[in-house]
């Protein structure tokens, strides 16, 4: 009898914190594009690891500085790269499921920011 | 060498972090039914390893404890083994060689899935305890017990110097997506397996080859357990209580579950920014991943310890003997971590291993199969079913250390003695919430 009431109650618990759960709600998303700021100087790269949000499908522009050219990857499914040169430029990017994504440097060995995609 | 790093090579994007309302939603859970449990669950023990489980049904059976059904697992054990050294040995040194996915995604997460719902599968399929049994009929021992009497001491620390070794590889050594090092890894594994088999027969595989340990202790959480010979169906509470215990097993579970927090805790951004900042990124990972498994270690242990205790019992026995009640919270935690990763990457093996050799073969006919994201796409489902199976192992956590206790403690302090332990499991618990959360 006594496992039988533990049981109801644990049950109980589970569906009431379930429904809290339900109510979470998603932001639709913007075509305003976020722009991330990256700036390479001898042999070092910042932002090193800070965090980004977007939405899917909204444009990400890496706006970047840089004296020396180099290749930026970018971990979404599929993974995408891009070349950039010395000096400045910028580069768009979408990334289309929701998830983080580390964006990073190789030559370097440095994520340079995480997109929050949601 | 292509430089791509493995967890994105094999992983792509990760988890985006749970919502503030599941994180306290889950917690307020964990708490609630941990005191709901101590308040109102029974009094006397509930479970009894020799009477527990109703026995299989006889067709099941049957095929299970037929020998023939054994040979074929053992088979497809040894098939599986044959592929991974083909392709670790004559593939290519390229994220596409399907080695890692079979390393990294199907033996390490795999395994624990298949375990939590099939029992020990590792135990079943295991290459190398083929090999034991072929070399000690060569030597003319019995296969069970080989040479030697495997000391009973050791119990099951080779496994979790095996299991860290897993995980250093795996989070804090730069050289995880190479293949030689993968290779090395599998090669030492595998002497270690062969010369302990020969030595130490099947009691080697049962309590030092970390993969079985692992998928053993899982399948102490399924349907499906032994008593004596008998299969039975229990409930995974009755078959949690049949984990034996050995020396060791603490420090395996501390191994899966600071690890695990460990891989969660170095995507956060205060530590991923620190560490990038450092001199010495690899000596702060490396030290981040021990200190977070002797964490464990230590907090478990002394939230067992600190209860009064009859004459019959030792104080420091007891972190052994309730070392089975925080194995649910582990894996209700490494489903909650592992999930969308086995879900996407094991996809992805699979279609993977039809071109063992990347020259573009179809072996298995899986080359043409595209990845399904479906779970990836549905972010808020994969949140909800990541807190639910960590609050689900709390609950079960929590009512095998209750049945513990009160088999365990005299009466006096079978209330007050639980609750240092409970505060333990909510500690874990919420801590995995809270890096589901920040992470």
């Amino acid at each position: 009898m006594r496992s039988r009431r533990t049981w109801a109650a644990v049950v109980a618990v589970l569906v009431g914190s379930a429904t809290l759960v339900g109510c979470s709600g998603d932001d639709s998303g913007s075509s305003e594009p976020v722009v991330v700021e990256v700036t390479f100087a001898d042999g070092d790269v910042t932002p090193k690891g800070e965090r980004v949000e977007a939405s899917t499908d909204q444009p990400i522009d890496f706006e970047i500085t840089a004296d020396e050219p180099g290749t930026i990857h970018v971990h979404s499914v599929p993974e995408q790269e891009f070349d950039y040169g010395a000096g400045s430029s910028t580069h768009e990017i979408t990334v289309d499921k929701p998830g983080l994504v580390d964006v990073e440097s190789h030559h370097l060995d440095q994520v340079i920011v995480q997109l929050e995609v949601s | 060498m292509d430089g791509v790093t493995l967890a994105h090579g094999i992983g792509g994007a990760k988890d985006l972090p749970i919502s503030t309302e599941l994180v306290v939603a889950g917690a307020v859970a964990a708490i609630t039914v941990s005191f709901t449990v101590l308040a109102l669950a029974w009094r006397t023990p509930r479970y009894d390893d020799a009477t527990s489980g109703r026995p299989a049904p006889g067709w099941l059976r049957r095929i299970v404890d037929a020998p023939a059904y054994r040979l074929v697992l053992r088979a497809f054990g040894i098939a599986l083994l044959g592929y991974t050294l083909w392709a670790a040995a004559l593939g290519k040194d390229s994220l596409i060689n399907p080695v890692f996915g079979m390393f990294y995604v199907l033996l390490w997460v795999g395994l624990v899935f298949a375990s939590l719902l099939l029992g020990r599968v590792w135990r079943a399929i295991s290459p190398f305890r083929a090999v034991t049994y072929g070399l000690c009929r060569l030597s003319g021992a019995d296969p069970a017990t080989g040479l030697f009497r495997y000391p009973a001491r050791w119990g099951h620390w080779p496994a979790a110097a095996g299991l860290f070794a897993f995980v250093w590889m795996e989070l804090a050594f730069p050289g995880a997506d190479e293949l030689g090092s993968v290779r090395v890894w599998i090669a030492v594994y595998a002497a270690v397996m062969l010369v302990g088999g020969a030595l130490f027969g099947y009691a080697f595989h049962e309590n030092a080859d970390p993969f079985e340990v692992y998928s053993t202790l899982v399948a102490h959480l399924s349907v499906w357990g032994r008593r004596g010979d008998l299969l039975v169906v229990r409930s995974p509470l009755a078959n949690l209580h049949s984990t034996p215990v050995r020396p060791g097993l603490v420090a395996v579970v501390s191994v899966l579950f600071g690890s695990t927090a460990f891989d969660s805790f170095k995507d956060s951004t205060a530590w991923l920014t620190r560490v990038q900042s450092s001199e010495h990124p690899l000596l702060l990972d490396n030290l981040a991943l021990l200190a977070f498994c002797l964490l464990v270690g230590t907090v478990f242990s002394l939230g067992t310890m600190a209860t009064g205790v009859g004459k019959d019992v030792r104080r420091r026995d007891l972190p052994g003997l309730f070392a089975h009640s925080v194995v649910p919270i582990v894996v209700g935690y490494i489903v909650a971590h592992y999930l969308s990763f086995l879900f996407v990457s094991g996809q992805a093996t699979l279609i993977q291993m039809s071109d063992p050799l990347s020259n573009g073969s179809n072996l298995l006919g899986t080359a043409d199969w595209s990845v399904s994201y479906w779970l990836v796409l549905h972010p808020s489902l994969l949140a909800s079913i990541k807190v639910l199976a960590v609050v689900t192992g709390h609950v079960l956590g929590v009512v095998a250390a209750h049945d513990r206790a009160i088999a365990l403690l005299p009466k006096r302090h079978q209330l007050t003695g639980q609750l240092p332990l409970l505060f333990t499991m909510i500690a874990f618990t919420a801590g995995g919430l809270y890096l589901l959360f920040a992470a």
